[in-house]
């Protein structure tokens, strides 16, 4: 029980030091049209694209989702690590990046080309989780 | 206040990261606005070429635009003028604000423009063009003690089909300073990065820092002369934004006169520095929790 409560206590220091955001709720209100969602990523067969995603990811992302894409806290930005992000179709990502959600504080990046956010996409796939919270739901 | 100062430059030089793909336009605005947070310097000047009669003249500006909410942007502009042969003179500023009222990206979106204007007619950056024909005649010594407190509204409407920005701008001005009626003007651009996939590796010339296009922009008379094209000055002008640095771009764009008025070549050239997160930095610099 020591060893449990130890662990989460480290858990948590870590977090607050590496400011990862493994409490992320999803906006209820921020839903991806279906034929959205069902849209296939062009570049698919193309995984050599996901270097030139990293590149954006860097330049775009990394300011609130952290170089690892788990999210800062401070930002309340999306820890994009997590089942409940991962889970969702290349099509719902692609849409969330184009459109943003401004009450949320994630701009629109729909001044990228529509290549260059699936790249994106392809980089968001090779996040790995390092580790997975419970998900709250509201 | 040192202090303040020595953070500002320090916050310029040590900041990070920036965002790609900066509008080409000098004139035309998309819908595009700054993200929340983001703090941009950006600074200008248009070069009017003479006809005969005119003299040589540049007319710097800058503006410090930043993102209020991911739906609001702010913008702040300092203006001056010299002109070849005459004198140099500080012509004004302006404040500028952009309203998205719609959350999603659409075929065509909407943006609301509302500015504040307090300059002199002396003023020759022609970010963007009214009524008929600016005077780039009459000397400095004339034009500089002619106050003008204007207000300008735009309706932008703007959309991406196929990776190719298309915007259009419909301008209206009211000078409150004299009974001038309503003036107005409009701006059109179309845009297109040189490539739409990024490369793997870091690049400078690589054609995916560069977006190009062509802008039409001119005056559309005014409530006081009639609408329509009489009189006024009208320009084309290709554009190229170049993204020299993960948080700066340059831009030019050579405009060439359409009508005999006004002057008949403006040469355009900007530098933007953007700097991300700037509230966070700041409030972390000056010791808050944020």
């Amino acid at each position: 029980m020591r060893a449990l409560i130890t662990g989460l206590l480290l858990l948590g220091l870590g977090d607050i030091a590496f400011g990862q955001n493994t409490t992320y709720q999803q906006d209820p209100n921020w839903q991806v049209p279906t034929n959205a969602a069902s849209r296939a990523n062009p570049l698919a067969r193309r995984p050599e694209a996901a270097a030139g995603g990293q590149k954006l990811f860097h330049r775009n992302c990394v300011e609130c989702h952290g170089e690892d894409g788990s999210g800062l806290v401070k930002k309340h930005a999306a820890d994009l690590q997590l089942s409940i992000v991962q889970q969702q179709s290349d099509g719902a990502l692609f849409w969330k990046i184009t459109n943003g959600n401004p009450d949320r504080g994630m701009p629109s990046f729909s001044n990228l080309p529509e290549l260059q956010r699936w790249q994106l996409v392809l980089h968001l796939r090779s996040l790995t989780p390092s580790k997975d919270a419970p998900v709250k739901q509201k | 206040m040192k202090r303040l100062f020595a953070a500002f430059f320090l916050l310029l030089l040590a900041c990070g990261v920036g965002v790609a793909q900066e509008s080409p336009y000098i004139v035309t605005y998309d819908h595009h606005l700054e993200e929340p947070g983001n703090l941009e310097i950006e600074t200008y000047t248009t070069l009017g070429v003479p006809r005969s009669g005119q003299n040589f003249y540049a007319a710097p500006w800058m503006e410090i635009e930043y993102g209020v909410t991911g739906r609001w942007t702010s913008e702040f502009y300092l203006e001056g003028q010299g002109t070849a042969g005459d004198s140099a003179v500080f012509t004004g500023w302006r404040w500028e604000n952009r309203f998205r009222p719609l959350k999603r990206e659409h075929l065509i979106n909407p943006v609301l423009y509302l500015e504040y204007e307090d300059t002199s007619e002396a003023s020759r950056i022609q970010k963007e063009i009214v009524g008929g024909a600016p005077d780039v005649e009459s000397p400095n010594s004339d034009l500089q003690p002619i106050k003008n407190h204007e207000l300008e509204g735009k309706l932008i409407l703007s959309g991406t089909v196929h990776d190719w920005n298309i915007a259009g701008n419909f301008i209206t001005e009211k000078n409150l300073s004299r009974g001038e009626g309503f003036e107005f003007g409009y701006a059109v651009g179309f845009s297109r990065p040189l490539a739409t996939l990024a490369s793997g590796t870091p690049c400078h010339f690589c054609r995916e820092n560069f977006i190009a296009g062509i802008e039409f922009y001119g005056g559309l008379g005014s409530t006081e002369d009639g609408f329509g094209f009489r009189d006024t000055a009208q320009y084309v002008a290709p554009v190229v934004s170049w993204q020299v640095s993960e948080n700066a771009s340059i831009h030019f764009s050579p405009a060439v006169a359409l009508t005999g008025q006004g002057s008949p070549m403006l040469i355009r050239v900007g530098y933007s520095y953007e700097i991300r997160g700037f509230t966070t930095r700041l409030s972390q610099w000056l010791g808050g929790k944020h």
